[in-house]
């Protein structure tokens, strides 16, 4: 492969560690990470094993207590009441928060969360802190991730009786790549390597995938291809994926996901029972903390209780001479989600209509989950696809056990049986595009493009001898530029005078085998066979954290100086 | 240091990275009246089209730029293929992307067609169903993601080899795309860029386009898309009759029909 001629590495610390390739290979174990709760699996040599914590739990809560002088996690700690996580000690839901900026909606809907969310709207980190000793102690979504990998690595290690280090995670689909590198460092202080980072609805393909590779050889029936919608519904994120399977090969077809989940269910329930909940507790005094904790545990006990009963009672003393007493019924609770559960139906469908797929080629529906459980979930997704649910698969182990699957795949191990005979075929899960044509994005690599993928647009200036131009770099799927993820920006500078339209400026966006994204540009001339400034070719994303500012800042300091439009097409 | 030799890389192996297309060195005027259609359409039509391209240069510059040994090797003896890893000769019934005897993944070999890969013979109706499977089996021994622990050599192979077969299966499996490759292996290629000059479908594109812009409800805009639909599939077969009997003339008009229908129907699809 060329040497390329500029490479502009972004996160030292998340690069250069793919080289080694180990003489004997050690398998990777799969982690899920959960907005609420986590798991580890692995290939023990047969089939994929859950591993327990000395609690012999397979699903631990995630969060961090910063109680004592070292913080600990769900893993390893056992909390002596559920009501000691909503002291303010306890740092939870850092899923929804990491690689967000203070101006993200996402982060203000997380301040009613029992400890400190505080954002100054300027797009910079959220101030996020757990309370010791009346102190406000802060911290990061990418250390509370650290303290709890560091947890889950250290029951593997006594588990397995060896070092671990390489993992496969799995994320949600709408997480953009600063997200994940946020991720990957978080994972890199916890000593771990990331092997893969994969979309869940895409490990449960994988999964799937097995399943049916499975039965094929039992049964010797025929191999055809399958096409299975996969939803996943956590309490953070939901996430829909469009697989076709056949002989162990997932093709993602489609994804589509959204910051959306149980979190928003129990918020918007909390706000049904306690309409003025958020002004009353804006103080965060101990006893404010204390009584939403109170008002939480009694929400999410109801909501639970509502997915197998018609009506709940609730009954809360919240401490503070406020006692909230009464019957929620289960439409009552559809009723205060509907925003949510729209949002569900408008993911599924968007994902048909991008795989190009009808409901009636559907072979099975996949849905997976801790949501999995609220009968309008099971719904919604049963009327949509007009299929019964697959039964096959338990919904909160199912992503785990895909991301231990990749892991032994990805780790060179197979099979004598051929069940690892397997294959993930990725799919980009957002377009990724510059800023062009005034604000607008334009992708160059649209969503939901198979993986390695190679693709470029051709642009050229907006003023006349305009010498530079600015290539600002977006994932998303929003029209405007800046309701996009902002990945990194940078400038092509000594373009020889010309008169507005004329340079041909070539903007080519690479995703390698192992999902590496570079952007390239290149400015061609009239009469020129050769480039006329050298090519640039910069790895993304190159911003860093505090972001939100730059794309603001960079575009009033150069206003429609450094602009470029899409090259119009002729008919 | 690590980071100055990369900047010293020569630029003709950068432009092999980068600049996939030959430069076409006109300047764009836009044709006015349809301008407005045309940047809406833009983006995704030119994108999909351009992988070919890509192709092309790449092979272009691999002989004339970079001297790629084991590739020149295979071509020189292309009686008798031979694995680079175990020598093993192939088999000579399925192309020669990967070696049977040591399971390696062998270097990209332009010769042989995307019509090839899937064991297909060459002509424009063939079966779209089958290629699914084909695809994946290939992608099963070619993909990057099951060669983690070999060479980088061998990596790279399956990078190159692995997109190919995407971009193979891509090309094949829509008409349009398909039609342009097959007409390219006849040396005859298509500038998905030139003007319309043909007056009744500059027509036919005015009304169609009017029709979009004034299609009020999605009835409206569904009966437009069934519209692009029939048109397409009616190109599609006068391009198959042409591309039998050699017309390419014939089949390059026919393709351009095609490209501007199917910019229709994404444009439709974008409104509904």
């Amino acid at each position: 492969m060329a040497e390329p001629a500029y490479t502009v590495a972004s996160d030292s610390e998340t690069t250069g560690e793919e080289k080694s390739s180990p003489a004997f290979p050690e398998i990777a174990i799969g982690i899920d990470i959960g907005t609420s709760q986590c798991s580890v699996a692995i290939w023990n040599g047969s089939q994929v094993e859950l591993l327990k914590n000395t609690r012999n739990q397979k699903l631990m809560r995630s969060y961090v207590t910063f109680k004592d002088e070292v913080p600990s996690g769900g893993v390893s700690n056992q909390l002596s009441h559920e009501h000691e996580m909503l002291t303010g000690a306890a740092i939870f839901n850092m899923k929804r928060l990491i690689g967000r900026v203070d101006t993200d909606p996402v982060v203000h809907a997380s301040k009613s969360l029992p400890f400190l969310v505080q954002t100054l709207d300027i797009g910079v980190r959220p101030f996020i802190a757990a309370l010791v000793n009346n102190v406000w102690r802060s911290t990061t979504p990418e250390e509370v991730l650290a303290i709890f990998l560091v947890e889950l690595r250290v029951m593997a290690e006594v588990q397995l009786k060896r070092p671990i280090r390489n993992v496969v995670l799995s994320i949600p689909v709408s997480f953009s790549r600063f997200q994940l590198t946020r991720i990957e460092r978080a994972c890199a202080m916890a000593g771990l390597h990331v092997l893969r980072l994969m979309p869940e609805p895409t490990a449960v393909a994988l999964l799937y995938a097995q399943q049916q590779q499975q039965m094929v050889h039992d049964t010797m029936g025929s191999g055809s291809e399958k096409i299975a919608v996969i939803f996943n519904m956590g309490a953070g994120y939901c996430d829909v994926a469009v697989t076709v399977t056949g002989g162990g090969v997932s093709q993602i077809k489609a994804l589509a996901g959204s910051a959306i989940g149980g979190e928003d269910l129990l918020q918007n329930l909390m706000r049904h029972l306690l309409p003025n909940w958020e002004k009353l507790f804006s103080s965060r005094g101990i006893n404010e903390i204390n009584s939403m904790g109170l008002l939480r545990v009694a929400t999410q006990d109801a909501i639970h209780k509502l997915s197998s009963q018609d009506s709940v009672q609730i009954d809360v003393d919240l401490g503070n001479g406020s006692r909230i007493c009464k019957v929620v019924n289960r439409q009552e609770f559809e009723e205060v989600n509907h925003k949510v559960f729209e949002k569900c139906e408008s993911l599924i469908i968007q994902c048909l209509n991008d795989a190009k797929v009808d409901a009636d080629d559907l072979t099975d529906v996949i849905v997976v989950g801790g949501c999995s459980y609220i009968p309008k979930i099971r719904n919604l997704v049963k009327s949509i696809c007009k299929r019964e649910l697959y039964k096959g698969m338990n919904p909160l182990e199912a992503a785990v056990c895909g991301a231990a699957l990749e892991g032994a795949v990805a780790s060179g191990i197979s099979d004598p049986f051929g069940s690892l005979d397997l294959l993930t075929i990725q799919a980009t899960p957002l377009g990724i595009g510059i800023r062009a044509n005034g604000n607008r994005f334009v992708p160059i690599i649209p969503r939901n493009t198979t993986m390695p993928a190679r693709k470029e647009l051709i642009f050229t200036t907006v003023n006349d001898n305009q010498t530079d131009v600015l290539i600002v770099v977006y994932e998303g799927d929003a029209e405007k530029a800046e309701e996009n993820h902002l990945l990194g920006y940078f400038k092509i500078m000594g373009i020889p005078p010309a008169p507005k339209g004329v340079p041909e400026i070539k903007v080519c966006m690479d995703i390698d085998a192992s999902n590496v994204l570079r952007v390239l540009a290149g400015v061609m001339l009239p009469g020129s066979q050769q480039p006329v400034v050298p090519i640039m070719e910069v790895r993304m994303p190159t911003v860093d954290d505090g972001h939100g500012w730059c794309a603001e800042a960079l575009h009033r300091t150069y206003g429609a100086t450094l602009d470029l439009v899409t090259v119009q097409q002729k008919i | 240091m690590y980071k100055t030799k990369k900047l010293w890389t020569p630029l003709s192996a950068v432009i092999r990275r980068a600049l996939p297309t030959t430069c076409r060195l006109n300047t764009y005027t836009p044709v006015s009246q349809f301008r407005s259609l045309s940047s809406h359409l833009e983006a995704s039509s030119r994108v999909s089209l351009s992988p070919p391209y890509f192709h092309d240069l790449y092979r272009n510059l691999k002989f004339s730029a970079k001297n790629f040994c084991s590739l020149s090797a295979a071509k020189v003896n292309s009686t008798t293929i031979r694995c680079w890893n175990c020598d093993a000769v192939s088999a000579g019934t399925t192309p020669f992307l990967y070696c049977d005897s040591c399971r390696s993944i062998q270097p990209v070999d332009v010769s042989v067609d995307y019509f090839q890969i899937f064991g297909l013979e060459k002509k424009y109706d063939i079966e779209v169903d089958g290629l699914e499977g084909k695809y994946k089996d290939w992608q099963k021994k070619l993909h990057p993601d099951l060669v983690h622990s070999k060479s980088e050599k061998e990596r790279e192979y399956a990078a190159e080899q692995s997109a190919r077969v995407i971009d193979a299966y891509r090309t094949l499996s829509k008409p349009l795309s398909r039609a342009i490759y097959i007409l390219r292996l006849e040396g005859v290629d298509v500038d998905e860029e030139q003007t319309v000059s043909d007056p009744e479908l500059l027509t036919e594109i005015m009304e169609i386009r009017e029709a979009v812009e004034e299609a009020t409800d999605s009835q409206a805009l569904n009966q437009i898309q069934s519209q692009m639909k029939e048109k397409m599939e009616e190109s599609s077969n006068s391009f198959a009759n042409a591309y039998r009997s050699r017309k390419f003339d014939e089949a390059v008009t026919c393709i351009q029909r095609m490209t501007y229908y199917q910019r229709a129907s994404e444009e439709i699809l974008k409104k509904l």
